[in-house]
This record gives structure tokens, sequence and C-alpha cells, in this order.
């Protein structure tokens, strides 16, 4: 037996478990061992997935996805990452994270029985409909008909070590909201959505957030890295269908919490856990069918497109079908106050959907004007920037009431009073700034307040102690996530508002000054390559007399064809990345200097750090229910 | 407890008048598709050179000229090994100005292949990880655009063989020449 056809094996074994698992769907209740029939489709598809890298390390080009994927030559950890570089490998990714997430659920100590069966049955729906996409439009493991020597696949851009960790990471979240939407679908059945349910969701719905804030970062951070000249987010259809499941994801774990603190918000808990994995959906859709251009295109094929467009429809329908029947029985009459913490975080709520809203219109748009209109149009970042400008600022002084005001009642001058000082000093520091260094605009002002005045409320929320005088651990990993976003938007703002680029025409020992920065053109020499000769030049980033840093942006100029390049020379430093680039002008004594300062891209990464090392505090001092 | 409540419909409403554009947007001409830009005005686009950073290749570059002839390509790309003879010879033709877009690239690597094979273009722009290539319509690379006086006038997916070379695209050249 061939390797492909083991593998094609192990994916029917994939297909008939989760089958059988499903049927428990069915209202005649089958009684099956259900921890059993979610290790098969585990086990097959990790074994599947190990094949898959298995003939990708061995470059066995009688593998179509190989020969169209690989090369012989590639480095180790490229022909690895190139077993889920592509359409097919990345979907046996897809079942083998679904079915992780399914395995690992099997050992939970839940002890309603009927709901966990209800769970893995709704999973295993999934498991099976996606091994049925696999096995009939993108079989990994299909064979070459004819005799391939060596393969297509030494694209050098995806030769790159952060492209290929960050789908793994991405996809665990991505695809790990599936368990949270068999825990709507479970719960709704079973009859059992209350403060438990919401209890056993918590870690789960953490889990995919963390993995896919991580992802997401590391994608944006590749970006800015591979590209060069400064941009970390491109309002891009892949990006965008990303970040929609992130800010329902978002949403819907402070909503979780609300559930588990106070026994509200049922029917609107359910509805976002659909919603959630809805959108990681319908942006695989968008993606893989190829109906979006985009960077990210994997082949498009029609069958393909069509195939998850009904696989879509049918788990989307039945979940808000019921949905809609069972939601009216789920909400508890409790009442909620105007002025609570539970009403900051459904504001907030409101706020993130209101952001979604915005990014999903966004994206599909196009698509839209295209069919309607007959009509090609392209969102831009614009469209973008000023659509949640308000929102954002709406959403941070959410976010800065919200975590100061009490649970169930609180009165608004006590909230006013706790938070005032650190907005007045905020706000000082930021017209300070304005005065002493930079002038800055009103909604630059409002933004950068509001930014700081969340870090400190945040920082002093997280220092908070019990009466022994230890930190209140629970409410660490809001925290810090909540100071990682301020500092995110921070970054943004500051990075978009302080960014620097001039063009200095410059001789030999002229100074330059761009900003604050001192930069002393010091010499040019020539130096020879292999197959060029190279003009460099050297420029002193420099403090009074001490030199910080050296430049050395070059021309190269090869003789055949007698072309001429120009190399950048980067340094990134902590507070600001700096380029510089140089250009001979033809019969001129002096080079054109092209001088770039992108500041602050250094504490993005850092507040997507902070960001998912606050979520995972929050799953390890989660507050356990008192029974 | 409430038992139905017509509030509750209205997401599953939602989601199916979602699916039904949905299927609508997968069934569009994909033919159409390829062709939407021609008869149309060239896109917008701006990207570095591959032998200057500092310099650009735009939209102006190639709208100014009578006829001009955009061609996609990439050192990586087999076929476009092939297809480069091809434009060595197009080059040589006067009045037709050769541009190409370096698409998902090595820089070595692609002056490396133009070092090898020679160069038709009278620019290259860079465009490294494809997004700038968007605009363009772009799914793969070789792809060639004829545009006569800023306009898209012909869109060749695929290598150019020589036989298509004689029977369609100097045909077209003719015309506008």
């Amino acid at each position: 037996m061939t390797i492909g056809n083991f593998g094609n094996l192990l994916m029917l074994i994939c297909l008939l478990a989760s089958f059988t698992q499903l049927l428990y769907l069915l209202p005649k209740k089958i009684d099956i061992d259900y921890r059993v029939l979610s290790r098969a489709p585990f086990f097959a598809s990790l074994l599947a997935f190990t094949l898959l890298i298995y003939i990708f390390v061995s470059s066995d080009f009688n593998y179509q996805l190989v020969v169209n994927n690989s090369h012989s030559e590639k480095p180790l950890i490229y022909k690895i990452a190139g077993a889920w570089g592509n359409h097919e490998g990345s979907l046996l990714l897809w079942i083998l994270v679904l079915t992780i997430f399914n395995f690992i659920f099997s050992y939970s100590k839940i002890k309603h029985v009927d709901f966990k069966k209800n769970v893995m049955a709704f999973q295993s729906l999934m498991i099976f409909g996606f091994t049925l996409f696999l096995l009939f439009t993108s079989n990994p493991f299909l064979e070459t008909e004819i005799t391939v020597n060596e393969g297509l696949g030494l694209n050098p851009v995806l030769q790159d070590l952060l492209l290929a960790i960050h789908p793994p990471i991405l996809y665990v979240g991505y695809v790990g909201y599936s368990l949270v939407l068999s825990f709507a679908v479970g719960g709704m059945i079973s009859n059992k959505v209350d403060r438990e349910w919401a209890e056993w969701l918590h870690p789960w719905v953490l889990i995919a957030w963390i993995f896919l804030t991580l992802g997401i970062g590391l994608g944006s951070f590749w970006a800015y890295y591979e590209l060069g000249w400064g941009g970390y987010w491109f309002w891009d259809p892949v990006e965008n269908a990303s970040l929609m499941p992130w800010l329902a994801g978002t949403a819907l774990f402070h909503c979780v919490i609300i559930l588990k603190k106070k026994n509200i918000l049922q029917s609107w808990t359910i509805l976002l856990s659909i919603l959630t994995f809805s959108l990681s959906l319908i942006g695989t859709f968008l993606v893989r069918s190829g109906i979006l251009n985009s960077v990210h295109t994997f082949a498009s094929d029609p069958a393909r497109g069509l195939f998850i467009l009904i696989f879509l429809a049918i788990i989307l329908i039945i979940s808000f079908t019921l949905y809609a029947f069972r939601g009216p029985a789920l909400d508890n009459k409790n009442e909620m106050n105007l002025v609570s913490k539970e009403s900051g975080i459904l504001a907030n709520n409101w706020l993130l959907l209101s952001t979604l809203f915005v990014v999903f219109l966004g994206t599909l748009y196009p698509l839209g004007t295209d069919l309607f209109l007959q009509k090609s149009i392209s969102v831009g970042p614009k469209y973008y920037i000023l659509s949640l400008l308000p929102i954002t600022i709406l959403l941070l002084l959410a976010m800065i009431v919200g975590p100061s005001a009490k649970w169930q009642n609180d009165k608004i001058l006590n909230i006013i009073l706790s938070i005032n000082k650190l907005f007045i000093l905020s706000l000082a520091i930021i017209f300070g700034f304005s005065i002493y260094f930079a002038e800055l605009q009103l909604t630059q002002i409002t933004l950068l307040t509001l930014c700081l005045t969340l870090i400190f409320i945040s920082i002093k929320n997280g220092l908070r102690v019990n009466q022994d005088y230890t930190i209140i651990k629970s409410s660490l990993g809001q925290s810090l996530a909540h100071i990682g976003f301020g500092l995110l938007i921070l970054s943004v703002v500051g990075n978009a508002t302080f960014a620097q680029e001039k063009i200095f025409q410059a001789k030999v020992n002229d100074t330059l000054i761009l900003d604050d920065h001192v930069f002393k053109f010091n010499s040019v020499e020539q130096t020879e390559g292999k197959n060029f000769n190279a003009i460099t030049a050297t420029f002193y980033l420099m403090d009074n007399k001490t030199i910080l840093d050296t430049f050395e942006p070059e021309i190269r100029v090869y003789s055949n064809p007698p072309t001429v390049t120009s190399e950048t020379s980067i340094i990134r430093k902590f507070l600001a990345d700096i380029y510089v680039v140089m250009n001979i002008p033809e019969n001129s004594d002096f080079v054109n200097v092209r001088i770039h300062i992108k500041p602050l891209i250094s504490f993005i990464w850092l507040s997507v750090i902070l960001m998912v090392v606050g979520g995972i505090s929050a799953i390890v001092f989660r507050v356990k229910l008192t029974r | 407890m409430k038992k139905f409540n017509i509030k509750y419909f209205i997401p599953v409403t939602i989601v199916i008048l979602f699916l039904i554009f949905f299927s609508q947007v997968l069934n569009r001409d994909v033919s159409k598709l390829s062709s939407q830009l021609i008869e149309k005005p060239i896109p917008t686009f701006n990207m570095p050179t591959l032998f200057n950073d500092d310099q650009s290749f735009n939209t102006s570059d190639v709208a100014e000229k009578n006829v001009a002839l955009v061609n996609i390509w990439a050192s990586w790309c087999i076929p476009c090994r092939s297809e480069h003879e091809i434009l060595m010879i197009l080059s040589k033709i006067e009045g037709l100005n050769l541009y190409g877009i370096n698409y998902k690239d090595n820089k070595d690597n692609a002056l490396k292949f133009i070092e090898q094979l020679g160069n038709p273009y009278n620019k290259i722009g860079v465009d490294k990880n494809g997004r700038s290539s968007m605009v363009w319509g772009v799914y793969g690379v070789p792809e060639t655009f004829i545009i006569h006086k800023g306009t898209v006038i012909y869109k060749h997916i695929g290598p150019i063989h020589m036989n298509e070379l004689e029977d369609v695209i100097l045909p077209i050249l003719g015309k506008i020449l």
C-alpha cells in the first residue's frame, strides 16, 4: 500500500467515525461510547497529517501536492511548512484542529453526559463535513500521473519562518471556536444554558482567543518585516477574515463572564457563540472559494466554493434555527441596572459588534457592487480608519468606565471619582507632550488621552489587593489585556502621527537633520561584490559627538546586464525603526538620501504579547463557581 | 416561559439572505471576472522598481504611452523562463513599451534571472508580497496585459507561446501600432 492510499484510508476512518458519532444528534438515541469515537478521528487525522509532512520532507514527487508546493533543495523547515502552506494541506490541518478540540473535550470532567454527547456529536458533524470536503474536492494525497523529478515550489517569499508558523497558530484559534459553536448547540439541545454552562465554556473561549490573537499578531509581524516599508495592517480580506471572529470572540468571552457571574444574557451569549464560528466559516468560504481577490488566494475552484457554501448553509441554518426556537426560553428574568459593570460590558459588546459590522461591510462591499452594479471597487484603509475612529473612542471610554464599576449596581458619581485623577493625569501628560514636543490635533489628543487613562486605570485595577495584601489574581488577566489594548491603540495612533520621511540632497560631511535625529554623512566608498561594484555610503546617527548607530545604504552596479540597484539600510530600535536609502542622480555632485522614521512599532508587538499573557492568566486564575 | 418569539427569527433570516447572496456571487461568470479590466482604464498602482528602491513604477508610466505591455513575472516561475525569449522579441518592436512586475520574488534571484536572460523591460516594478498586483486582478504568473492609450485592451493568462505571439499578440499590436 502506498503512503497516499494509507492517508486516504485514514481519512476514510475519520469520516466514518465522525459520522457514527454525529448520529447522537438524531432524536432516537443510540448509546455509543463517545470517547472511543472521538479518539478515532483524532488519531486518524494526526497520522494522516504526519504522513503528509513525511512526503514533503522526503520530497516524494509522486504526489501532486508535493510537486506543486515543494522542491528538493528547500531547507528542511520549509519542506515541513510546505505541508500546510497550500489549500489541501491546510484543510487537513483544519480537520486535525477540529478533532484535537473534540478529543481534549472528551476528557473534560463535565457530569452532564447528554450535554457532553451533544457537543461532541455536533463537533463530529463539522469533522464529517470537512473530511468529506477534503476527500472529494481537495485530496492532499493525489498521485501524479506522469513521472516528475523536481518540484515547483521555490517561491522565496513563502520561505519565511514566521510565515511558516503563523497559520497553525491562527488555525487553533480560528477553528477552536468550532467547539464554542458546539457548546451553544449542545446547550440548546440539552436545555443547559446557565452559569455552569458558562463556566465550562470559559476556558475554551479563552484558549481559542489567545491563539487567534497570537496568530493575527504574528501575521501582522510578518507583513511588517517582509514588506519592509512600514505597513503592519492592510485591511486585506484575509486579514479581515481573521479579525472578524476575533471581534465576535472578544465580545463573547466578556458575555460568558457576565453569564457566569450574574446568570443573565443567556440567549445573547448563545447568539455570539454561534456568530463567532459562523464568521470563521464565512471567512474560510470567502478565502477558499477565490471569490475575493487577495494576496492569500489559494488556487480557486468553483466546486470547492460550492461545497463550502452548502456545508456553511447546513451548519448555519441548523444553529440559527435552533436559536430561533430555543432562544425565547433561555433568558432569565433577572433585571440589569444601567449603571453597573455588566452594562459596561454590554456597551463594550455593542461597540465590538459595530466594529465587526464595519469590517464585514468593507470586506463584502466590493462583492456587492460587483454583483449588483457590475462595477469593481476597492475599499481602502481610509474607509476603515474614518468609520472606526468614533467607535474606538467610545470603546476606550467603555473600557475605562466598565471595569471601575461594581457588579449589579453602582452610582455614576462613584465611578467618576474613581477615575478622574488618572484621567486628569493622562490629559496633563498628553497636553504637556503636545506643547513641548509635537503639536497634536484634537482627535489625537482625545485618543491618546483615553489610551493612557485606560493603561493607568488597568494598572491600578491590576494592583488591587486582598485583605492580606496579596494581588487579586482573578482580575490580573483583564488588566494585562486591557493595558495591551490601550498600548495597541496608543502605538497605532502614535505611529500614524509621528511617522516621518524626508529627502535630502547631501554631500560628504553634511549633517542631515530630521526632527530630533541628527545624521552625519561620513563617507562614500567603492567596494567590489561577487558580481557587482558597490558604492557604499556611511551615515552616523549622532548624539552630540558620540555615534549612536551606523547606516550603510548601498548602490550596486551590476555589469551584465548593466543595471543599478539601491539597498536600504534599516536599524530597528525600541522606540522607532529608521530607514536610510540613497540614490545618485546623473551628472551631479550630491546624492539623494531618503530617511524614514517609523515610531512605536515594537510597542505594537508588545501590546499583542500583553493581550496574550492577559488571556493566559485569565484562564489560569479564573474564578470557580461556588456551589 | 415564552415558547415562540418572532424576534428570535431575525438572525436566521439574515443568515439565509447572506447565503443567497453568497450563492449568487459564486455563480458569477468567472470568465467575466478575468476580463474585468478589459476596455477599462488601467488601475492605479505604485511600486518601487527592481533596480532602485528609490524609484517608482506607477500608473503614469504606463498610461502616458501609446502602446504598452505589462508582464507579471517571477524568477521562481518556470513558465516565465520559456516566455522570456518571446518578451525579448517583443522588446525589439518599435513603439511598444514593455514593463515588468516582479511578483512575490526574492530580489537577488530576480536580478540573476534578468542577468541570465536579458532585460526586455523599460522598467520593472517590485511587488514583493503580491499586494500591488491585486488591482490588476493577478491570479498567478505569468500574466500579460496590452495597454493602448491607458486602456487595457487584452489580457493573456499564462505564458505566451510562439504560436500565440503570431496568431494573437502580433495582430492586436499591428492594429494599434
